[in-house]
């Protein structure tokens, strides 16, 4: 996956603009992590008082979670951040889509309960690892790359896990349960086809300035940092949790 | 997958040592936003006080957890029932609030009522509100048994309290505007307890009809 590779711009991090660059980037993309965590409380009593089918409800819920998801969004920056033809992304971001809906429909129908603290730490480190591929890390350390679909296949399972583990917080009842599920999960792809436009209309505008590849290296640092931070905050629920 | 750029010759890839660096800039970058922000805020972990400073570590306050039941205080009002009239051990109390709701804020408001106890209330908020009327018993504190989950704008009635515990509402805003919330009620309860948005509690003072101050309350 030669594309995936960043150029590394000389004296990059060298200057102190990247430097507040890299801080800046960092420190917005966490607090937008951050906030994206669950399903707000509100909507999470609104889910207690359902009972049977809610299917648009419960896919508004399910496209809301992606467009405000920002965890799930970093990671597919990450995917498409180095794919230019829409066959990659398309190929990409079905993968990601069918990792996802596998564990999200296992998870939720077979009732799998994974620790959401440990499940959302992965995640974390699926941005950590995305960043880091993107910045041409594995080729330079390991001199190899693990294939760029496997992995993204991998963490679309992790993530799918992350959602169902998210829908199982509210004790959805019993009846219309597999509608609901479905819904949720038709709302996600929707959602995440909103959202990708909307990243890939300012990735492409971003494109046809030479910053992009100047820039690149920073970017993608910042996203391991906010990887980095979603990771810590998850770990640290998860010890205090105990 | 036929790359559309052109494949990054090796000296393009960054070396070891700049990767190790930038990895490192990377953590030191989420440590601190972590440390500084995000632990104070989210759990009220605090090493270096800047959640303080901030006022960030306000948004972490404990939920309560295993907080101690308002004790009956007074007597106890526990009906007998004597055919259709049940009867009291003591005088009913009434009791007017009112509670000022700033968006997403909430509070709950709960009698003690004894099992089979009874109560008339009212209330209206100025505009809809969330609500869910519900009870905790005094056995199993934390477990909330709803009697009705929705968003209104007023509701009356009479309430016959299914165990004894503590029995009352729940309010939130949804957003938007300051909702002022108005009860009334009169009952055959001891004591009343207000829990606000900040998680801090306040007892009310209730009065007996007549305007006398009740025996053993303060």
């Amino acid at each position: 996956m030669d594309h995936t590779i960043v150029r590394l711009p000389r004296n990059a991090l060298d200057r102190p603009g990247s430097w507040l660059a890299l801080v800046v980037t960092a420190w917005s993309l966490a607090a937008v992590v951050l906030d994206a965590h669950g399903v707000s409380t509100r909507d999470g009593r609104f889910l207690q008082t359902v009972n049977g089918a809610a299917i648009a409800p419960l896919m508004y819920l399910g496209a809301k979670h992606m467009v405000t998801g920002y965890d799930h969004l970093l990671f597919l920056v990450g995917v498409v951040f180095f794919l230019y033809r829409s066959r990659d992304i398309l190929l990409y971001v079905s993968l990601f889509t069918i990792g996802h809906s596998i564990t999200l429909l296992a998870g939720a129908l077979g009732g799998v309960r994974a620790d959401p603290y440990l499940v959302d730490a992965v995640i974390g480190l699926s941005i950590v690892y995305k960043g880091f591929e993107n910045l041409g890390g594995f080729k330079a350390v390991l001199g190899w790359q693990p294939d760029t679909r496997a992995a993204v296949l991998v963490f679309g399972l992790v993530h799918g896990l992350g959602l169902a583990t998210k829908l199982q917080d509210f004790a959805l009842s019993r009846s219309g349960l597999t509608a609901n599920i479905v819904s949720f999960n038709i709302g996600v792809e929707i959602g995440q086809v909103l959202a990708l436009t909307a990243v890939l209309i300012a990735l492409t505008y971003w494109r046809t300035h030479g910053s992009y590849l100047r820039h690149a290296y920073v970017t993608n640092a910042a996203l391991m940092a906010a990887g980095f931070v979603f990771v810590g905050y998850q770990l640290t629920g998860y010890f205090i949790a105990q | 997958m036929t790359p559309s750029i052109e494949p990054a010759p090796s000296p393009g890839l960054p070396s070891k040592w700049k990767l190790a660096q930038t990895t490192a800039i990377a953590v030191a970058v989420a440590a601190v936003i972590l440390i500084a922000f995000v632990l104070p805020a989210e759990y009220g972990v605090d090493p270096l006080r800047t959640g303080r400073a901030l006022g960030l570590t306000r948004m972490a306050a404990p939920l309560p957890i295993d907080e101690p039941p308002p004790s009956a205080g007074g007597q106890v009002l526990a009906p007998v029932q004597n055919g259709p009239i049940g009867v009291y051990p003591a005088d009913y109390k009434i009791d007017s609030a009112q509670f000022v709701l700033g968006p997403y804020e909430f509070v709950e408001y709960k009698y003690h009522l004894e099992q089979g106890a009874t109560m008339l209330y009212a209330w209206k908020g100025t505009a809809a509100v969330l609500h869910d009327f519900h009870g905790e018993k005094d056995s199993a504190r934390g477990e909330a048994v709803s009697f009705e989950k929705r968003e209104r704008r007023q509701g009356s009635g009479v309430f016959t309290a299914p165990f004894t515990g503590i029995h009352g509402w729940y309010w939130e805003n949804p957003g938007g505007e300051t909702i002022t919330v108005s009860l009334n009620s009169a009952g055959f309860y001891s004591t009343a307890i207000e829990l606000r948005s900040d998680r801090t509690r306040h007892p009310h003072e209730l009065t007996t009809p007549g305007g006398m101050a009740p025996p053993g309350i303060k």
